[in-house]
């Protein structure tokens, strides 16, 4: 709860502070407020704070791991973004503070017990988004990805909220231990639960564009500005899944009967639909889109497991994919190219080797190459569920055989000799962010060991 | 005299039930196929509007005042997308002179 206060506040106070129209002085403000806020998230961890005492929000060690990761991954997104977001002087505070208010809606969905906060949750984290979607004001693909991120979203959350009133209608209760207890004590299963069930489900799935409620993705995510294409992918994605995963966990007692055989069909659709849209990608944020399409599939495997670990598994797994994203919009923004073809990447590694190298490291990480933090995330995720669902990690395995070959493609062209490419400047900052990525990606498997 | 007897008895929860799930349905219908994004965002709210009135239907069926806050929350959020959502219109509008939302296919594979 102190984390989230001292995160809204930091919010506030970087709006005024772009009053002074030094863009310099809104991101260290920015940047010294989500540090205190992970350093009052890590006391928390040792010794419980009780400034505030509200019902709604507890703090278990999982909120703190998630929390940590979103926190670090805003910090490194307000640091790419930066380049671009002081251009427009009068705006910079704007784009920081709509950033960080959205990270507070991913920690309230890492704390919450009862509806009430899931949904403020959900919400605070979605709407600075399509704000944020939109804020290349004069591009037509800019405007147009915010209507549509806007209209899917929040078509998904009427579509929840009628799931939540069902339940409630069901269960009489918000509480997420009271549900639970009122389900288990509930002898015959009541249609009334069940429709607000499919509806909550089908909210979620909207909201981590899995497959039949997948088709906004791509435009959103190629039409956005890169920076929040890469917020999307990572902290909205992650937040959005722990969310679930915690309503499904502890609301609902775990998914189980017809809903996993739902989920199962879900999962294997995702990941076939992705990887297969994704072969014939020939732009680097579409490719992205959809890989992450695909990657939503293996994480729903996460779904089925009904084990105490599956939170910790979850979020190797999202953490590993968020420093390739990381490292990938970081590239796309040293590149700087309107049409983001992938044939501009050529030579890209041999005229900026570091950053190259940064690039190849965070494809094949997607790709799950043993030594880098993407092979942990995978390994563990496929491993908790291969005894109880043999077939689905089978065609896990298939899907990500084939996803190599369109990793495989970007990297060669990365690699490609070509005699006309031109050097790419590489900003400070943009420096600074690929290495912690480099260091994410070869070390983030160790650190991943400690926390499991 | 038939209005009297009507308030006493008090209407069962199970016409509200039926009654927002046809607006939430016609809600659902109305964002699929109508084109015009003032519409769309109409429907929207009318989805919204739909759970807000089961969720005071049962607030009231089990006496509790849960349901009735949680309309609050969903009254404040609604306001702040509708917001949000006239503003991305405004500008989608400013760039393309229409809010036909089939004009807006310049994104595609």
């Amino acid at each position: 709860m102190e984390a989230i206060i001292i995160l809204f506040s930091t919010g506030i106070v970087s709006l005024f502070i772009a009053m002074t129209r030094k863009p310099i002085l809104v991101l260290l403000t920015a940047l010294i407020g989500v540090t205190v806020t992970a350093i009052v998230m890590s006391i928390n961890w040792y010794t419980p704070m009780q400034w505030v005492k509200y019902d709604g929000i507890e703090t278990d060690y999982f909120t703190i791991i998630y929390g940590a990761t979103a926190t670090l991954f805003s910090f490194l997104f307000i640091l790419i973004g930066y380049s671009k977001f002081s251009k427009e002087v009068y705006h910079t505070g704007d784009y920081i503070a709509i950033l960080i208010f959205s990270l507070c809606g991913a920690l309230c969905l890492f704390s919450f017990t009862d509806l009430f906060m899931f949904f403020i949750g959900l919400e605070i984290l979605s709407i600075p988004m399509y704000v944020m979607a939109g804020s290349n004001k004069k591009n037509l693909l800019s405007s147009e990805a915010a209507m549509k991120y806007f209209f899917t979203g929040s078509f998904a959350t009427g579509v929840l909220l009628f799931g939540i009133a069902c339940v409630y209608g069901a269960l009489g209760t918000f509480q997420l231990k009271e549900m639970s207890e009122a389900i288990a004590a509930m002898k015959n299963s009541s249609a009334l639960l069940q429709v607000g069930m499919i509806l909550i489900l089908a909210g979620f799935l909207f909201k981590v564009g899995a497959v039949p409620f997948h088709f906004w993705g791509p435009d959103v995510y190629s039409g956005s500005p890169n920076v929040v294409t890469g917020f999307m992918a990572t902290v909205v994605k992650l937040a959005a899944f722990c969310g679930f995963l915690r309503l499904f966990q502890l609301g609902f007692n775990g998914l189980d009967g017809f809903f996993v055989e739902i989920l199962i069909a879900v999962s294997v659709l995702t990941m076939f639909v992705g990887n297969l849209s994704a072969l014939r990608q020939t732009k680097l944020k579409r490719l992205i889109a959809y890989s992450s399409i695909t990657h939503v599939g293996y994480a729903l495997i996460c779904l089925l497991v009904k084990n105490e670990h599956t939170p910790a598994y979850l979020w190797t797994y999202f953490f590993a994919y968020g420093f390739s994203i990381v490292a990938l919009i970081t590239v796309s923004m040293i590149v700087n190219d309107e049409n983001d073809d992938i044939d501009r990447y050529k030579a890209f590694a041999r005229t900026n080797p570091f950053a190259g190298f940064v690039m190849i490291l965070a494809l094949l990480s997607l790709a799950g190459v043993p030594p880098l933090v993407g092979f942990f995330g995978k390994y563990l995720v496929f491993s908790s569920a291969i005894e109880q669902y043999p077939v689905l990690i089978i065609i896990a395995l298939i899907n990500s055989g084939i996803a190599i070959y369109y990793y495989l493609k970007v990297i060669l062209t990365a690699i490609s000799k070509d005699d006309n490419a031109e050097k790419s400047t590489v900003s400070p900052l943009h420096a600074i962010v690929l290495s912690i990525s480099m260091f994410g990606l070869i070390l983030g498997g160790f650190v991943t060991f400690w926390v499991n | 005299m038939i209005l009297s007897t009507v308030f006493e008895a008090g209407i069962s929860i199970q016409y509200y039930v039926i009654l927002s799930a046809i607006l939430f349905s016609i809600g659902v219908i109305g964002v699929l196929i109508r084109k015009n994004a003032i519409v769309l965002l109409m429907c929207i709210e009318l989805m919204l509007n739909a759970a807000n009135l089961l969720l005071v239907a049962f607030s009231s069926y089990f006496e509790q005042s849960d349901g009735q806050v949680f309309v609050f929350f969903i009254m404040v959020v609604a306001a702040a997308e509708a917001t949000v959502g006239l503003s991305i219109l405004i500008m989608a509008y400013r760039n393309i002179r229409t809010v036909d939302v089939s004009l807006f296919n310049q994104l595609k594979d």
